[in-house]
């Protein structure tokens, strides 16, 4: 019952600086025969991470802009991998992150579920199977064979969801998004949220807004510059964060 | 130990079946939609792609086919038939490399968001123009090489050819897809590139013109083998040279492991770049 599902042990993550680089293969030749040596910028950006979380813990992430959530979900999730250090995640991943990203607008609904469905990592033979609940969940049947340009951005985001919430993960990385689509839909996806909640699954969940962190998740990580500036109980993790925010700022009105 | 050794080895097989699966299953839902966004639905759409190699088969044959049929045992028919597979090897070379090239940079929001396998995108502009070179040029080809042969084996061994192309493309696939998220403007010089492959093939005129001081280094060019020995099948009853159709396999394996490790190497630096 308490086996870590997510470990991360000394995780250190460089990244290019893309603003320092060109691409462009004509400088690059002329650099090149003019002698100057080819640097390569990297900044770092997560530092010294380590995060261990057992199955079927909640726990949010707070931090300003640019502090590294996104950048710790995507190491999380595999699409970065890190430049120090180990990530060893057992289960299954659902990233509830800009749902519907990989959706073809001119194909149809029910081969967006299929393209969809097999880009997160599922089965095509699955995803036949799980059509008619997805569908129906999104309450989008007699949209099945229009394609996706053809549905609101709203219904767009319903399928999303529909999709990404049709299997049971076992772990649930949660972007802002807690409810989707118009009033029905909302209620409908809060209640699909909470069943997850209660169950057994191992939830992310990244947020600015404090209060929702503070109801959803008992433990939080607060992410500052790159690294794990606190990690424990979410009211204490939110009051040094404010505090930290509130010092930052009384510092600089002081400078002022 | 044996058990613990059978063990790591049926998990090491059990995940090599999972990557395979993964990249099928994959490949069955990326290829179709690249040929649906390509010909919007029409499967009359596949079609348009033989209007070129057609189209090109026609102007060469109004130009050069007088001067050169004495070449082709003087027969025009001989002429038009050399240029048009020349020119459907070609196109397909030309057409799967330019499309390869910008696939992963196209792809790259995606690839921040979810995790895919990245050489999934050149893998997939590969399998998109296999699957049209079999619905259109190939059946054309293959009554070509029944009627000129008379043997049913040179139909099947048209597939050696076929193979050796695939592969290099593919290899070609990846070394130009990786170098593009590096380098944006090398559409500009990939055109030249292939059009110096181009017109190194002997695609509209006989081989024999070439002057025997360059005709070695036209052997460089990996398409000049595969061109040979599709010809060699399809126009004649004899059997093709294995010399050609072997040096089209080697050159497809080698591009393609070449491309491959170059591929892997360049792989983790992508993301930051994309």
């Amino acid at each position: 019952m308490n086996e870590e599902v997510i470990c991360l042990e000394n995780v250190e993550l460089w990244r290019r600086n893309r603003e320092h680089f060109h691409y462009d293969f004509k400088r690059a030749v002329f650099s090149l025969v003019q002698g100057k040596r080819f640097k390569i910028e990297k900044k770092l950006v997560l530092k010294n991470i380590n995060l261990r979380v057992k199955r079927g813990e909640k726990i949010g992430i707070i931090g300003s802009n640019g502090a590294g959530k996104s950048t710790l979900l995507k190491v999380i999730c595999g699409i970065l991998s890190p430049t120090k250090g180990t990530v060893r995640v057992r289960g299954e991943i659902a990233p509830l992150i800009e749902l519907g990203a990989g959706f073809d607008l001119e194909m149809s609904v029910r081969d967006n579920v299929i393209l969809y469905g097999v880009l997160l990592g599922h089965s095509r033979q699955e995803m036949k199977q799980r059509l008619k609940d997805i569908i129906s969940f999104a309450e989008l049947e007699e949209y099945l064979p229009l394609p996706v340009k053809a549905l609101s951005s709203g219904m767009r985001a319903r399928l999303g969801f529909a999709i990404a919430t049709s299997v049971n993960p076992d772990i649930l990385i949660v972007d802002e998004v807690l409810s989707v689509g118009d009033a029905h839909f909302a209620q409908k996806s809060r209640k699909r949220m909470e069943e997850l909640w209660q169950q057994n699954t191992t939830i992310l969940f990244v947020s600015h807004s404090l209060e929702q962190v503070k109801q959803l998740c008992p433990k939080s990580v607060w992410l500052n510059n790159g690294e794990i500036a606190f990690m424990g109980d979410t009211e204490e993790a939110i009051q040094r964060y404010l505090d930290y925010i509130g010092l930052n700022s009384s510092g600089k009105n002081r400078l002022c | 130990m044996i058990r613990l050794e059978k063990i790591l080895f049926s998990k090491q097989k059990n995940a090599w079946q999972k990557t395979l699966l993964r990249y099928w299953d994959l490949l069955s839902v990326l290829v179709p939609q690249t040929l649906h966004a390509r010909y919007r639905g029409s499967y009359l759409g596949v079609y348009w792609s033989l209007l070129n190699p057609v189209i090109m088969t026609g102007l060469y044959t109004t130009i050069f086919g007088a001067a050169f049929a004495s070449y082709y045992d003087n027969s025009l028919v001989n002429y038009v038939l050399a240029a048009f597979t020349g020119l459907l090897v070609i196109h397909f070379y030309n057409a799967s490399t330019t499309q390869a090239l910008t696939s992963i940079v196209y792809n790259g929001e995606l690839l921040n968001k979810i995790k895919i396998p990245i050489d999934i995108f050149p893998l997939t502009v590969i399998g998109a123009n296999i699957v049209q070179f079999l619905i259109g040029p190939f059946p054309i080809l293959a009554i070509i090489t029944l009627v000129k042969s008379q043997s049913i084996l040179h139909v099947f061994l048209l597939l050696i050819p076929f193979i050796s192309l695939v592969l290099v493309c593919t290899g070609v696939g990846f070394i130009v897809s990786a170098l593009f998220v590096f380098f944006r403007d090398l559409g500009y010089f990939y055109e030249l590139t292939t059009f110096i492959l181009w017109v190194s093939s002997p695609v509209f005129y006989p081989p024999e013109i070439v002057p025997t001081q360059v005709k070695p280094f036209l052997n460089f060019n990996p398409l000049v083998a595969i061109i040979e020995s599709l010809r060699q099948i399809s126009l004649t009853p004899d059997f093709p040279d294995p010399v050609y159709l072997l040096r089209g396999i080697f050159y497809g394996i080698i591009l393609t492991t070449l491309g491959y490790i170059f591929f892997r190497k360049m792989e983790p630096e992508f993301l930051d770049l994309l």
